[in-house]
């Protein structure tokens, strides 16, 4: 039945088409397979990292001795071989230096056999941690040698014991998801627990229990059945996966994401397969038109094309599972540091049907429509060239919402969550819908605008050419332009959020209770660059003379509430990482309010303000422990990115706060190796003051957030040629009206740098109206995404946005034009014959 | 901490800086109470003021404002017929420096009393005793000067950081209250600290019936307190 030798002419006469319909199949394949197998493989390494920032499969914690039936029900645990565990207390204590007479406080972590389960424990002499914890032995944090003045070997006093320093350890698995602390860390083994002696009543011990778990599927299990006997409330059992830790919810976004990236290219390699189809079967019109006149049933001519969508699609599907095995292949390399080194990369065959079961399904459904409008054609289209006879029925309504149907399946079966995939559907239909729209009014808007410029004029009535589907093509641009640039945004807001909140100038070192005289000595002793910052400790008892209710406020699940103490401080400038958002200076000035008699002006950050609902003008009464402060709101701020740098709600003149109970905070930015220096020195002579070194926490969280960052940047490259095979597909479908056109305008005596003026402008328009709308609508989109599903900050980043934008003009009119130029150096006499012997 | 998750989500980078401002300054969580502002308003026929200078102990970190000692402590000496104002002036997480820096401020509302219980944030924090017994003797100096009967609350430390300091830290407070003959509390915490039932979770804070009792022990030192102070009307 199949007439191979027809199939081959008509490929032969539309090879680019051809060439676009295979890759578009390629893709999605590529992507379903390689995302499948490489999401797979980081879900194990990232869930890996999860594990070993919690250095085990579960965990048991308390402030009180883990309770009877808990301690039975590990034990059993460990008897039946279902898991390890390892005990695991942490306290304070001091440790001393006798030699040198010197004590500071430091952090044990008295640990068993068997800990850490995942990760390890790196010692500055690259030894084994379990090797070197032998009873009577400790291994310190190098901070605590330098603040005690010893060395490895010598001896600390910790509670009733002395113990041998063995060792430096440069990091722990378990310390960074949410570490700070007053003192360094000392390792000390379980078994000398009993001789320190400082387990006892009214000592405050961290218990904590690790658990690995022997098979990886019963993780869940067992710790619901550990719950179960926990003493409530004290005594809490997380797994790795539960931990709520901010890395955890990362790894939650990501993965989210990954799948969302692999969604969208399938579905923009799907309208990239439906728009190069239905370039494929318009070049064959006049074909089918003529053998359907002849006598071809409809039957056998949808037939022939079907054939072809099959051989191209096979084709497709053996370059897109060639592809992602090569990809797959080259993963360890391309990864090198992002995934594990020992992670092994193998392809799954059940992936790989998977993968060609869904291409065949995508390639099915986007294939529908046009085959639908080739069998509708009449012969009738020989005479009549101008009539488009795409069929507007319930069919086309159906397939569409077949469509639909198909990926709020998939949505929903990669998301694992209906309600969550539905609104996500319902979102991607009104996306659409308001393109269509949004689309179509500016098209009419720019056909009835008529520039004065022959060339304009002429592009503009060339977007409205018969057959030029220039609406179709609008919105299929449009809409997928604005997911890719939505992937883009939201990829954006993810790296400003969780990457980029570490930049390497952060201040690592935290300085608490410097009280003002002893200001100097402190920046003395500090000698460096610090930021200081006054702390006048506050409660707000009304605004605008309504109390504050303290019950309600203790009950805010969200956000922040108004009946905890608040840091005061006073200054007159802004921080360099604020902006005014009501007001024009901080305190006084033109149309700002002004403070009554008795009252204070301050200006509220916007955070706050929008928790208790204060405007400009309203006045806040505060107790500065113990006397009425009524300040008037004259200014409202913001903050222009989340980084973890201080900031105050509420900021006041100089004046007002001056002589209030304060203490300085300092943050600074010191050098790890002067750190323990400075310590040293402030322990020495301003003992008062406390340190917090949160340099470990942020070297260790930004990199593991930039490695996620980078895998998300490889993935949505893919939807990127999927948006460019998009744009290549819809320009080539509009060939055949071009080089008439062109013809035309040579004939009535145009030059070849005029027809070119006229391409341009014309690629120009449609660029420009899909790349702004696109614009519009990614903003929109991401900022839902942003705000609703990953809850963060939304930063609308401008110009990004104009890159993409210039990026999409320039690909839009460098494609178009390098379609067209064949156009132009046809010669009008050979297509005018080419035209008449058809 | 728990109603503190919701906005890590919100605020994510902030995390540390929340952890800075909000949780290391003024305490492990964000449970605090205030003085009914209506107490302060009624403040006419009040024979006198006491303040209750302290940290998160007598802030009531984790309890209703009303459930916090210094309110019960009212509540009992108005039961006994002593209509006294009792300001709870508790700041979490505060140290004895910062109860330096605010003696002055403290004085400016010309209270009789003022009960000073402070140094467990010191002791927390691995602050050499002999620094903590200074700042606290500076604190009593300056209030005794505003013609004020200080109350200083003793207290003792968490075991786990071993015999010595707990045994030096304990020592500050009679050796200042014996220096500077003011009014001591043996121990503030007596049969409050370590026990599981009288403290929340964190096993440090105390609950309402941990209040109750701080409360029952704190009274018999502020009556000697009122029938100590000169101008006391009792």
């Amino acid at each position: 039945m199949l007439h191979l030798r027809f199939i081959y002419r008509q490929l032969g006469k539309s090879r680019q088409q051809a060439f676009i319909f295979i890759l578009g199949v390629a893709l999605s394949l590529l992507t379903l397979t390689s995302l499948g197998g490489f999401s797979s493989s980081v879900r194990t390494s990232t869930l890996r990292d999860a594990r070993q920032l919690h250095a085990a499969d579960i965990t048991v914690n308390s402030h009180a001795p883990i309770s009877e039936p808990l301690l039975q029900a590990i034990s059993a645990y460990e008897r039946q071989g279902l898991a390890r565990a390892a005990q695991v207390h942490e306290f304070y204590s001091m440790a001393a230096n006798r030699a040198q007479e010197k004590s500071i406080l430091a952090q044990l972590k008295v640990v068993a056999s068997g800990y850490p389960f995942y990760g390890r424990v790196q010692l500055a002499s690259g030894r084994e941690f379990a090797r070197i914890l032998n009873p009577g032995s400790i291994i310190v944090e190098q901070a605590a040698l330098d603040r005690l003045q010893a060395r490895v070997g010598d001896r600390l006093q910790v509670g009733a014991a002395e113990l041998t320093i063995a060792d430096v350890v440069t990091s722990e698995p378990d310390r960074p998801v949410s570490f700070f602390s007053f003192g360094p860390r000392i390792f000390v083994s379980a078994a000398d627990l009993s001789s320190l002696d400082l387990i006892k009543k009214g000592s405050r011990i961290r218990y904590s229990y690790l658990l690995q778990v022997q098979d990886p599927d019963q993780v869940d299990l067992l710790a619901d059945a550990l719950a179960e006997v926990a003493a409530e409330p004290q005594e809490r059992v997380r797994t790795f996966r539960t931990a709520d830790s901010r890395v955890k919810r990362f790894f939650d976004n990501f993965l989210f994401f990954l799948n969302l990236i692999g969604i969208f290219t399938l579905l923009l390699a799907g309208i990239g397969i439906q728009t190069s189809l239905y370039a494929l079967l318009r070049e064959s019109d006049y074909t089918i038109a003529i053998m359907k006149s002849v006598g071809a049933t409809s039957r056998f001519i949808i037939a022939q094309f079907l054939g072809m969508i099959m051989l191209l699609g096979a084709v497709g599907t053996l370059l897109g599972l060639g592809a992602s095995f090569l990809l797959q292949l080259s993963f360890p390399a391309l990864f090198a540091g992002i995934l594990p080194a020992n992670i092994t990369l193998s392809i799954a065959w059940d992936v790989v049907l998977e993968g060609t079961l869904l291409g065949a399904m995508v390639v099915a459904l986007f294939s529908l429509l046009p085959l639908r409008r080739s069998q509708e054609l009449r012969p009738a289209f020989i005479f009549r060239k101008e009539l488009d006879t795409a069929p507007r029925g319930l069919l086309h309504a159906g397939t569409l919402a077949l469509i639909v149907f198909f990926f709020a399946c998939l949505v929903i079966w990669q998301l694992e969550d209906v309600r969550l995939g539905l609104s996500f559907v319902l979102g991607l239909c009104v996306l659409l819908g308001l393109t269509a729209a949004t689309s179509m009014g500016l098209l009419a808007v720019l056909r009835n605008h008529s520039p004065r410029n022959l060339a304009m004029r002429q592009a503009g009535r060339g977007l409205f050419r018969p057959n030029n589907a220039t609406r179709a093509i609008t919105i299929t641009l449009s809409a997928s332009l604005s997911v890719i640039f939505a992937i883009f945004l939201i990829d954006h807001n993810l790296r400003a959020t969780f990457v980029e909140s570490y930049p390497p100038d952060l201040p690592n070192a935290y300085f608490l209770d410097i009280q003002q005289e002893q200001q100097a000595d402190f920046a003395a002793i500090l000698d460096q660059e610090a930021e200081y910052y006054p702390i006048v400790k506050a409660r707000l008892l009304s605004v605008n003379d309504k109390a504050i209710d303290q019950e309600q406020e203790r009950e805010r699940r969200r956000g922040d509430n108004l009946a905890r103490e608040f840091n005061l401080t006073y200054r007159h400038v802004l921080l360099a990482d604020e902006q005014m958002v009501e007001g024009r200076a901080l305190f006084a000035g033109p149309g700002q309010p002004e403070p009554g008699p008795g009252e204070v002006p301050v200006s509220v950050l916007d955070t706050v303000a929008d928790i208790g609902k204060i405007r400009m003008g309203d006045l806040l009464v505060f107790d500065v422990q113990g006397i009425p402060l009524p300040a008037r709101v004259t200014s409202l701020r913001t903050r222009t990115d989340s980084r973890i740098r201080p900031f105050f709600y509420f900021v006041f003149p100089e004046a007002t706060l001056k002589d209030a109970p304060q203490t300085i905070f300092a943050a600074a930015r010191v050098e790890r190796t002067r750190l323990a220096g400075v310590q040293n020195a402030l322990t020495d002579r301003l003992p008062s003051i406390s340190v917090i070194d949160i340099g470990n926490t942020v070297e260790v969280l930004a990199r593991i957030m930039s490695r996620m960052s980078a895998i998300v940047q490889f993935f949505t490259s893919f939807s990127i040629i999927a948006g460019l095979l998009i744009i290549i597909s819809s320009i080539l479908a509009t060939r055949l009206a071009r080089t008439r056109e062109a013809v035309y305008f040579k004939v009535l005596g145009a030059k070849g740098s005029f027809v070119l003026r006229v391409f341009a402008w014309e690629n120009l328009l449609l660029g420009l109206t899909c790349a702004l709308l696109a614009g519009l609508l990614a903003h929109a989109g991401s900022w839902l995404v942003c705000r609703r599903i990953f809850d963060i900050a939304y930063r609308p980043l401008p110009g990004p946005t104009l890159v993409m934008v210039a990026a999409t003009l320039l690909l839009v009119i460098g494609v178009g034009l390098t379609a067209s130029l064949s156009i132009l150096h046809q010669k009008p006499i050979r297509f005018l014959r080419d035209e008449e012997q058809e | 901490m728990r109603p503190y998750h919701r906005n890590i989500n919100r605020f994510p980078a902030a995390l540390l800086l929340v952890w800075l401002c909000c949780l290391l300054l003024a305490g492990c969580e964000r449970r605090e109470t205030a003085p009914p502002a209506e107490q302060a308003e009624t403040a006419t026929a009040y024979a006198g003021t006491i303040i209750a200078a302290g940290d998160s102990l007598t802030a009531g970190q984790g309890v209703a404002p009303q459930d916090a000692w210094p309110s019960l402590l009212a509540k009992k000496l108005a039961k006994n017929g002593l209509n006294w104002q009792v300001i709870n002036a508790g700041i979490s997480g505060e140290t004895s420096s910062g109860m330096v820096a605010r003696s002055k401020w403290l004085l400016a509302q010309r209270p009789e009393i003022v009960i000073v219980a402070t140094g467990a944030n010191d002791g927390l924090r691995g602050i050499p005793p002999q620094v903590i017994r200074e700042n606290i003797a500076q604190t009593v100096r300056l209030l005794q000067s505003g013609q004020t009967t200080v109350v200083l609350a003793g207290m003792q430390i968490v075991q786990n950081l071993g015999e010595d300091y707990s045994r030096e830290f304990a020592a500050i407070y009679p050796a200042v209250a014996g220096e500077l003959q003011c009014i001591l509390i043996p121990f503030l915490l007596k049969e409050v600290a370590g026990e599981p039932s009288l403290n929340q979770e964190d096993t440090i804070h105390p609950n309402e019936k941990g209040h109750q009792v701080i409360a029952e022990i704190v009274y018999p030192y502020v009556l000697q307190a009122i029938q100590a102070h000169p101008r006391t009307v009792p």
